[in-house]
């Protein structure tokens, strides 16, 4: 579990650590729309920059954001087996029997690796940044409009916040059924498919029934307290947008400026 | 005036087994009481009935002169506060402090206000120096006293515990039961403690013996755990000390059957 970069909130004190996480979300975002922007190679220069800027502002290590990409290694290898199979237009490279790569193919892969990595990171830098529950609060603001077209944002964000509250409850859970299952004679590493099925269903069993009865306690506890997601609630922790989130969306918005630029001028 | 009033309740899950059966029964105000009884004795139930999460089947409920009903639930709920059984399935907040706050961010309490709040309620359970600990770095008797934390934040005159105690090791019973005694005695807050602690029903002013969904016997602990036939009946653990005291009977000592440790022992080697 240790080794996952992606998702994974390290407390540190940088300045992006303290933006304000609507500020971060909203960057992001523009920054996603940046990157799918048809602008060519160079389109990528300015978004690379910002990574790089941003990387350094928030004292993450540019290993640590590398190792976030590693899951998706094996997604990026089978991207351009794809597309050097279907892909027949350009000039052709190798010609080896019926095997033919063409430079189309190529050109097409290194895009989407070059997006997928970019955008990784981003969200990387995002989630090692912010406190997940921050990250809940930024999401419920930045949706509040929607809230009048009938987008229930506070209750999304209560469910987003409740996940990750049972995370650790339910990881320990998991570790009593394997140890309590175990203990009965159930062996989840050893033996033929079919039999690590059933032992996977020898977790999964237990754990659902708690799970449910869990959420039932949790509903009970949370109606006595006076919870109705249908009146307005006030909130404990409260946002504030600072100069430096102002001037982070501004640079974000100059990127986006000038891949705009590049791409349509 | 009643705290809690029950007026010939009855409720039953799937409308056959009847859960809780022409129950009647009168709380007043500023006391303590524990009600006890085997499991399936209807307790647990009886918590859910007077918070507003079941409805009676028949009869009625006074909170604090109100008969519940669906339209004054909220009002009732403000007064009433609830500690269930299980640490962690009633801790919401993702640290200490956002846990207090969520039933004032319920309640709609100006968020300017809530942090002066919720410093006071943790100072009063002795969890000051977690306000930033997560659930999972807090022993079971810590999550207990920020859920008591959660409702002393709301100010209530009437705290239910439905087993609070029955999960955790006996440190954290210990500092748990010391805390109720005292938001009894120092905040006169009507305690109804749902326990099958004998130790702890013992410390109450009144205790209630449910059987069966219905009140076996009512009094003062003395009262009612000297009943021997009642007990017997039952086949309710007495307190250690009462069990204590009357092994040395048996065994020919002049000990008079006493509730507590401290009684006990006084018995046994009188001070003066």
């Amino acid at each position: 579990m240790n080794n996952i970069a992606l998702g994974r909130y390290l407390p540190m004190n940088s300045l992006v650590n303290q933006m304000d996480p609507r500020a971060k979300i909203s960057i992001l975002f523009i920054l996603m729309i940046a990157i799918f922007i048809p602008a060519g190679f160079w389109g990528y220069v300015p978004i690379v920059a910002f990574i790089l800027l941003a990387l350094y502002l928030s004292k993450l290590s540019l290993s640590f954001a590398m190792r976030s990409l590693k899951p998706m290694m094996l997604m990026m290898v089978f991207l351009l087996v794809i597309n050097v199979l279907v892909m027949h237009t350009g000039t052709l490279l190798i010609s080896w029997g019926w095997f033919k790569v063409y430079s189309d193919a190529l050109v097409q892969t290194a895009y989407i690796v070059i997006r997928l990595t970019l955008m990784i990171i981003l969200c990387t830098i995002l989630t090692a940044t912010t406190k997940p529950l921050d990250l809940t609060l930024g999401i419920e603001k930045l949706l509040k409009p929607f809230e009048k077209i009938g987008l229930p944002a506070h209750v999304i964000a209560m469910m987003i916040s409740i996940a990750l509250r049972f995370i650790p409850t339910l990881i320990d859970e998991t570790n009593r059924i394997m140890n309590a299952q175990a203990s009965r004679g159930v062996d989840m590493q050893n033996g033929t498919f079919k039999e690590k099925i059933s032992a996977v269903l020898s977790l999964i069993v237990p754990l659902f029934v708690s799970a449910f009865d869990r959420a039932d306690q949790l509903a009970n506890a949370m109606e006595a307290r006076g919870y109705d997601p249908s009146r307005p609630r006030t909130r404990y922790k409260t946002l504030k947008m600072t100069s430096i989130d102002y001037i982070g969306l501004a640079l974000a918005f100059l990127v986006l400026a000038i891949d705009i630029a590049i791409a349509w001028l | 005036m009643e705290a809690i009033a029950l007026d010939h309740l009855s409720f039953s899950y799937d409308g056959e087994n009847p859960v809780l059966k022409n129950l009647s029964l009168t709380i007043p105000k500023g006391s303590y009481t524990a009600i006890v009884g085997h499991n399936g004795s209807g307790k647990s139930t009886l918590a859910k009935l007077i918070i507003g999460l079941l409805e009676p089947g028949a009869g009625q409920i006074k909170v604090l002169g109100q008969t519940l009903s669906d339209e004054n639930l909220s009002q009732v709920r403000d007064h009433v506060g609830i500690v269930f059984q299980n640490p962690d399935n009633q801790f919401i907040g993702s640290t200490v402090a956002d846990d207090i706050a969520f039933g004032l961010e319920n309640h709609c309490v100006p968020t300017e206000d809530m942090q002066a709040m919720i410093e006071e309620s943790a100072a009063k359970v002795g969890m000051s120096a977690y306000l930033d600990a997560e659930p999972t770095n807090l022993s079971g008797g810590q999550k207990q006293r920020v859920a008591i934390a959660g409702i002393l934040a709301m100010a209530p005159d009437i705290i239910i515990f439905d087993e609070s105690t029955s999960m955790l090791d006996p440190q954290g019973k210990a500092s748990v039961n010391a805390q109720i005694r005292k938001l009894n005695q120092e905040k006169n807050i009507t305690i109804l403690s749902i326990t099958h602690d004998m130790e702890e029903a013992s410390q109450a002013e009144q205790v209630v013996v449910l059987d069966q969904g219905e009140v076996a016997a009512v009094g003062r602990p003395e009262d009612v755990f000297m009943n021997e036939e009642l007990m017997s009946r039952l086949r309710l653990e007495l307190p250690f000390a009462l069990k204590a005291a009357k092994a040395f009977q048996k065994a020919g000592l002049n000990v008079s059957p006493v509730l507590s440790t401290e009684a006990l022992v006084e018995e046994l080697c009188p001070s003066k």
